[in-house]
């Protein structure tokens, strides 16, 4: 664990001639014109003894490092960052994909040092630099009464310094050390208010002696080392629709029809059978789940095609069809011309479609009969 | 300087675009997953029956049953002196308190397979698998099992067998690839009244069950 010791480090002491390492330093080693200067090199480069500070920040167990700067400054970032929630954050930070977004957060310590004997002290935190795009990035906090271990924690941060957002709030606390959270949500953003970049932020937190009405210590944390990167995310699965066939992960997705026959004889679970010219065909609802966030289209592309056919294709192939009635089109077997569900699929809206397995009802040399598997490749495109 | 250029390139090619499944991906603008289909195909046979639709003559209803029966027939009120004119046809007795009466019907055999491999010897066959409970009754189909025109008379006619064994073939191999799968073969179908008298006798409403077996091969 890193333990940053900001007021050790980073409050300027009075100086003078008559300080002791200067004192030495002068009678010791330097002529007088150098004695004059060394000292004020001496003076400068000195900090404040830890009594004087009574606030300071301290990376959690498990959190993400802070990097200390001068005048009880920190920076830190959350990292690359996509509002699906896809990957993995940067160590520390945890991901939480909502349904509306993500959100990046992290727990870390703060210390409350220094207060006199029955003093208390709330500590409050405001974002004092908003990112540039508050649109796609919003800060949020989680104070200390909570574990900030999950996205239902955590709510917007104030902008307000005059109105900012609790993290300990009154009666307060002694000196002791305290968890809270700060995280930065970002919301589904397509059309005109997406965004794809780097931005950075500044938040302020301020501890208040409740006893003598006093502010007895700030921390500043920069949000900017390296700059917070928002990146588009698309993401497309597919999944069972109510009264359908059971869609199961796989390497992607799987879907099993069972037993079928050319004759649509006892249809599993799932499935409705329709006649079809030489056969009939099996159909199934499944669903199509679009997502994609920070794209300037608010519709994508859904298409399909059957990237390896049945090895029976004379007896079976796949269809597609916006109904349970049909009617069924055969879905393409080509890459490059691939059969379009929808060129308006919305982020976070399924598309109910419907697979049909065409059986032909075939007889002699070219039965066939037996298990036999074929695969397509679904492509979601966002301009 | 040779040494730095290979490595920015390689980090730039680490945040360029993430791709974490088929499913996802970041910095880009399309994803492809993937869906794998199976199934297992098998043989299907189908033999339905309807009302027959031979031309001059009149047709009993053949109703779906719901299983079982699977289908129904009924003659009316039948007699063996061929006084009731029953639901559809009738033959009368050649020799009246001697030979029976024929109430009879065409009917409708629809054969569908699929997936079969050979078809050639294939075939449907009939019997009486539960008979009327009363002896001057019987189900009756052409003399010639399989023939498909209109029959002449009452002679035409002959028992269906009741023996599960040796079924009656009223539909040859032939017949079968004639007709393919999903054709039409019309049958002749009916109930012989013996004129018999006394105390074994029934009247009254009477049934009995006809099954047909279609075998591809």
């Amino acid at each position: 664990m890193v333990r940053v010791r900001h007021h050790e480090r980073t409050q300027p002491q009075p100086c003078s001639s008559h300080t002791k390492h200067g004192t030495a330093f002068v009678a010791g080693r330097v002529d007088s014109r150098t004695a004059l200067i060394v000292p004020i090199l001496i003076c400068l480069l000195t900090v404040q003894p830890a009594a004087a500070q009574k606030l300071r920040l301290r990376q959690s167990p498990g959190g993400p490092a802070f990097a200390q700067l001068p005048a009880a400054n920190y920076s830190m970032s959350f990292g690359t960052m996509n509002a699906l929630g896809l990957g993995t954050p940067l160590a520390g930070v945890s991901v939480a994909a909502l349904s509306n977004g993500a959100l990046y957060f992290f727990t870390y310590q703060l210390t409350i040092s220094g207060l006199a004997a029955g003093h208390k002290a709330s500590v409050t935190v405001y974002v004092s630099t908003n990112f540039s795009h508050p649109a796609a990035l919003v800060m949020e906090n989680c104070p200390d009464t909570t574990a900030c271990t999950t996205s239902s924690e955590y709510s917007v941060m104030s902008t307000s310094a005059t109105a900012p957002s609790i993290i300990v709030a009154p009666p307060g606390v002694g000196n002791s050390t305290v968890t809270a959270g700060i995280g930065v949500f970002l919301p589904d953003n397509d059309g005109a208010s997406a965004y794809t970049g780097t931005d950075t932020s500044t938040v302020t937190i301020t501890a208040t002696d409740l006893n003598t009405g006093t502010v007895i210590g700030t921390a500043v944390i920069f949000f900017n080392s390296p700059a917070e990167t928002v990146q588009d995310a698309v993401q497309l699965t597919l999944s069972t629709a109510t009264g359908g066939v059971t869609v199961s992960p796989a390497a992607d997705f799987a879907m099993n029809f069972g037993n079928v026959n050319g004759l649509g004889i006892g249809p599993a679970a799932g499935l409705t059978t329709v006649a079809a010219s030489g056969g009939v065909v099996y159909g199934t609802p499944y669903l199509l789940n679009p997502a994609f966030t920070d794209f300037t289209s608010t519709t994508g592309t859904l298409s399909v095609y059957a990237s390896k056919t049945f090895a029976h294709a004379a007896v079976l192939h796949l269809d597609d069809s916006a109904s349970s009635a049909g009617p069924y089109a055969a879905i393409s077997v080509t890459a490059g011309a691939p059969t379009q569900i929808t060129a308006a699929a919305h982020d976070r809206t399924s598309v109910t479609r419907y697979l049909g397995l065409f059986v032909s009802n075939v007889n002699g040399a070219t039965a066939f009969t037996g298990t036999d598997n074929a695969t397509l490749t679904f492509t979601m495109t966002v301009p | 300087m040779k040494r730095s250029l290979i490595f920015f390139v390689a980090g730039f090619l680490v945040l360029s675009t993430g791709a974490f499944a088929n499913t996802q991906g970041t910095n880009t603008n399309t994803v492809s997953p993937t869906l794998a289909i199976s199934a297992t195909i098998q043989k299907a046979v189908q033999l339905t029956l309807s009302t027959g639709t031979t031309a001059g003559i009149s047709h009993c209803a053949v109703a779906a049953g719901g299983g079982p029966p699977d289908y129904t027939m009924s003659f009316g009120n039948v007699d063996a002196l061929a006084i009731n004119n029953g639901s559809c046809n009738k033959f009368a007795p050649t020799t009246p308190g001697t030979t029976n009466a024929i109430y009879w019907s065409d009917y409708s055999l629809n054969p569908v397979y699929t997936s079969q491999a050979t078809t050639a010897a294939s075939t449907i066959t009939a019997y009486v698998s539960a008979n009327f409970a009363v002896p001057n009754i019987s189900i009756v189909r052409t003399t010639t099992a399989d023939q498909s025109t209109v029959p002449a008379n009452a002679a035409a006619f002959t028992n269906m067998s009741t023996s599960a064994a040796a079924p009656d073939t009223i539909a040859t191999a032939a017949d079968m690839t004639a007709a393919g799968s999903g054709g039409t073969l019309n049958r002749f179908i009916g109930v012989g009244i013996a004129p018999t008298n006394g105390a074994a006798i029934g009247t009254g409403a009477q049934t009995a069950t006809v099954t047909f077996t279609m075998t591809i091969q």
